[in-house]
């Protein structure tokens, strides 16, 4: 909630003092992080009319001096450039000007030498650099997320380039916060530490009088983790609502785009808005399973028929006053009914073709159960399925490449020469691209249990108790970590302190920052964990918000990148 | 949350960027701390104006571009209208919650005159809306421009204001008409004598009723029963009809209204929906330029002048032969 709270303080700060008629002008990234936390009718209310991007604000060639400008963009080069610009053909009567992170002096010297008409009238910091989609889950929507897993030597400036979005975007948050934090990170990830020492030397040193914030009893803790300690999240088919909608569809700055489902008439081919903070349904809804959210929209449909049908009742001019004061709500009930029965009829309609219920039965077992020979049995029968898509069958097999690596080399090459028969559209090799990323030996968690003999009585108890629904019972690696902390446990030796930092005690917050992208079970597991009120206050990040398309292709990214560059070499 | 304001450094930099600059402009200047001097407290004038105001005539400006505080275009008469008159609506609205709490109230005697004010303070407040509305309306464009998106916001932003006035308004009345018929009706029975004045005007009923063989108080309650009633009748239908009126209203303006929590409420829908249409705008306006520029009537007028040309030089050519 906090960081929802705080974009929109930014937003409302920025609006307030400026009177008149205003323009909003946003680039790329920045319209993401303000149209996830303020509509359209609110920035109304606020005398903002018109909303531009800054690519598209010189095509134009009207003067509009009766408006004032308000900008809010990134501090990057090419923005800088073209805002040198605009300043210099001025179009607005009035320039403010608002950047989403730190400016350098270079810059304000370059914005400041191409304002000969002395536009601008305030320069400032506001530094709501991140897009809070949920109360504790916010995300860096980065384009190119897969750098993360080339090494330095292969790519060196991309690296950076990924270093540097990732750091200031958890500066900003933290900056968001009032906060400056204790920082770990997972010892065998390169890219973590780099991140982990960068985000320390910000924070400490180059800027040490900005986050020189009020200290209280506990300082909290940023952990910077790797997608590549469990890769098994993104990997499996997703059945909680918000997760399912941006597995099977695609669910974008809280957005779906139904246009991607071939299957819709020409009218219902939209785009739908899935906000927790909006939806009251939704809010209730997204972290239930599949089988519960029928019955809850059967609910809501059977409510929406009597107030529909109480309406078509309309015999005194009483009953007709009222029906046109409940108008505006039942014409919003209506949308919001009509939207939710659409999403679950098509994500049925997919389960229904991918044979998805097989298919995720398998992969949980993959993920959480035991048994080496029934998995390969398993894997093979569904390989040889005809109904079973391409991406199905990859999973798959990486899923039971991850978990069963040492064992039984054989079959796994048999598996892997069934799938490149099956499959010709995946190039070979991505599975061990992926083993060789995230195989055993690189990975520090205990990802399938089996590492610890707590964790493996743990397991056996949990079988015997039998589950109470199949397709949920794989918990992220995530959850782990987060009851490590609770307990105050979290070994230093698999995640270590930057620099001299230390921590008495437990934290009170936590920002966790995945490095490669989050998943919404994992966002779904902060928000179950932070509703226990353990006392400690979780939040999670990343630098993008993965399904297993994303990831896939992150990954094939990655390995392309990979192989050019060993050629190079 | 935490902010910085490099306003101070940024200012610093233009100044000095400024003060390098003004030595080597030599043109159209007299003194040599003249142009610094002017664009300075251009400046200042400038911050301290209103976004409407021209610029001072006084100031001007060595540069031929010097920028200007325009006036803004005449649509924004309109809208400043809409606004004045949504205050003047508000104001009303309270006078009138005022007036109906006096209405309500037990009167010992004449209650027409503070029906009057009600109704008159309604119908005042149902035309100011009415009046919006059309200049609302008026609003509406067609095109494709950056104007017209802006003028569409404005328009929408006043649409709800409006539609929010209005449905307050109704729910005004409604609760008023509830409340009178409760009062009306728990009145049955109690202190005729102080009713009887206020009906004094109602004198062809008397007679007819005077004449028909009722005792005095059976005729007294009778004409006191339809005469509430008659007057209950009245302002049900009144207010019905001020109801009516908003209902025809709130349906115009809901054409405007966003749905809130829709798609069509996120900025960054109606950010790439601009940008798809005045890019297509412009492709249109590309095409028609090019069509009109290869235009049949185009090709005529050069052939023409073409022949004319020649017909010119022959002529030339034939005087000077002769």
């Amino acid at each position: 909630m906090v960081l929802v709270t705080s974009v929109r303080d930014y937003i409302n700060r920025m609006l307030q003092d400026i009177s008149g008629m205003k323009v909003l002008i946003l680039d790329s990234e920045t319209v993401s992080n303000v149209s996830i936390v303020y509509s359209q009718s609110e920035l109304l209310q606020k005398e903002v009319f018109l909303v531009e991007m800054i690519d598209s604000i010189s095509v134009s060639k009207e003067s509009m001096s009766h408006l004032k400008a308000v900008y809010f963009i990134r501090p990057t080069s090419e923005n800088i450039q073209k805002l040198r610009y605009q300043l210099a053909h001025p179009r607005f009567g009035e320039y403010h000007l608002f950047f989403s992170n730190l400016l350098k002096d270079t810059q304000i010297h370059i914005l400041a030498d191409s304002d000969e008409q002395e536009v601008v009238q305030q320069v400032q910091e506001y530094y709501a650099d991140f897009v809070a989609g949920d109360p504790y889950h916010f995300t860096l929507n980065m384009a190119s997320n897969h750098l993360y897993m080339i090494p330095a030597v292969v790519d060196p400036s991309g690296l950076q380039r990924f270093s540097d979005r990732v750091v200031d975007g958890i500066a900003a948050v933290f900056l968001a916060l009032k906060r400056r934090p204790v920082i770990r990170y997972q010892r065998t990830s390169d890219t973590a530490k780099r991140i982990a020492q960068e985000t320390a030397k910000l924070m400490y040193q180059h800027e040490s009088a900005l986050f020189d914030f009020r200290r209280t009893e506990s300082s909290p803790l940023l952990l910077v983790i790797d997608r590549r300690d469990d890769p098994v999240t993104p990997l499996l088919n997703q059945w909680t609502y918000q997760a399912m909608v941006h597995e099977l569809i695609g669910l974008q700055d809280n957005k779906v785009d139904l246009k991607a489902i071939g299957s819709l008439p020409k009218d219902q081919q939209v785009e739908v808005v899935l906000s927790s903070e909006q939806d009251a349904f939704f809010k209730s809804n997204m972290y239930e399973n599949f089988g519960d959210i029928g019955m809850n929209i059967k609910r809501m449909v059977d409510d929406f028929q009597q107030v529909a049908k109480s309406n078509q009742n309309i015999q005194t001019v009483e009953d007709m006053a009222r029906f046109v004061d409940n108008y505006p709500e039942y014409k919003k009930m209506q949308g919001n009914v009509s939207k939710h029965v659409t999403l679950v009829t098509e994500m049925s309609k997919l389960v229904e073709a991918r044979k998805l219920m097989m298919v995720s039965q398998t992969e949980q077992d993959l993920a959480c159960n035991g048994g080496q020979g029934a998995a390969y049995e398993a894997v093979t029968n569904l390989l040889n399925n005809e109904s079973v898509s391409d991406i199905d069958r990859l999973r798959l097999v990486m899923l039971y490449a991850l978990r069963y690596e040492k064992e039984n080399p054989v079959q796994l090459m048999q598996l892997f020469n069934k799938l490149a028969s099956r499959s010709p559209k995946y190039k070979p090799g991505l599975v061990q691209f992926l083993l060789k990323q995230a195989g055993v030996e690189k990975r520090t968690g205990d990802l399938f249990g089996n590492r610890d003999l707590l964790n493996i009585a743990r397991n056996m108890a949990r079988g015997l108790k039998g589950v109470e629904n199949v397709y949920t019972q794989h918990q992220p690696l995530l959850f782990q970590t987060m009851e490590s902390i609770t307990r105050g446990r979290l070994r230093d030796v698999d995640y270590p302190f930057v620099g001299d930092h230390f921590q008495q005690g437990r934290p009170q917050e936590v920002v966790i920052f995945m490095v490669g992208g989050t998943t919404y079970e994992e966002s779904r597991s902060v928000a179950l964990q932070n509703a226990t009120n353990s006392g400690i206050r979780f939040i999670l990040g990343g630098s993008a918000v993965l399904n297993s398309k994303r990831f896939l292709k992150d990954l094939e990214e990655a390995q392309r990148i990979s192989r050019s560059g060993s050629h190079m070499v | 949350m935490a902010t910085r304001n490099r306003t101070t450094v940024y200012r610093k930099h233009r100044d000095a960027c400024k003060s390098a600059r003004a030595p080597l402009s030599l043109s159209a200047s007299d003194s040599f701390g003249g142009p610094v001097i002017e664009m300075v407290s251009g400046s200042f004038s400038r911050s301290n104006h209103s976004s409407y105001a021209p610029l001072n005539s006084d100031d001007p400006g060595p540069s031929s571009d010097a920028f200007t505080i325009g006036m803004p275009p005449a649509w924004v008469d309109d809208s400043e209208e809409v606004t004045f008159n949504i205050q003047k609506v508000r104001d009303k609205m309270g006078e009138l919650s005022k007036a109906h709490s006096k209405a309500l109230m037990p009167t010992f005697g004449d209650n027409k005159g503070i029906q009057r004010e009600v109704e008159m303070l309604i119908h005042d407040i149902t035309d100011l809306l009415r009046n919006s509305e059309k200049r609302l309306q008026k609003l509406s464009t067609r095109g494709l421009s950056e104007e017209s998106n802006l003028r569409k916001n404005v328009q929408r932003s006043l649409a709800t204001d409006l539609q929010s006035l209005s449905m307050e308004l109704r729910r005004k009345q409604s609760t008023y008409l509830k409340r009178l018929q409760q009062q009306k009706e728990g009145q049955d029975g109690i202190d005729l004598e102080f009713n009887m004045n206020g009906k004094m005007s109602r004198l062809d009923e008397e007679d007819e009723l005077g004449g028909s063989g009722f005792d005095d108080y059976q005729t007294i309650k009778m004409k006191k029963g339809q005469h509430v009633s008659a007057e209950r009748e009245r302002e049900i239908q009144q207010v019905l009809g001020s109801v009516n009126d908003l209902a025809q209203i709130m349906k115009d303006l809901s054409a405007l209204v966003i749905d809130q929590g829709t798609i069509v409420d996120r900025i960054d829908y109606n950010v790439q929906n601009v940008s798809t249409s005045v890019e297509e705008g412009f492709k249109q306006l590309q095409k028609a330029e090019r069509t009109q520029r290869e235009g049949p009537m185009v090709k005529c007028a050069t052939i023409l002048l073409i022949l004319c040309f020649i017909m010119i030089v022959l002529l030339v050519l034939k005087n000077i032969l002769l």
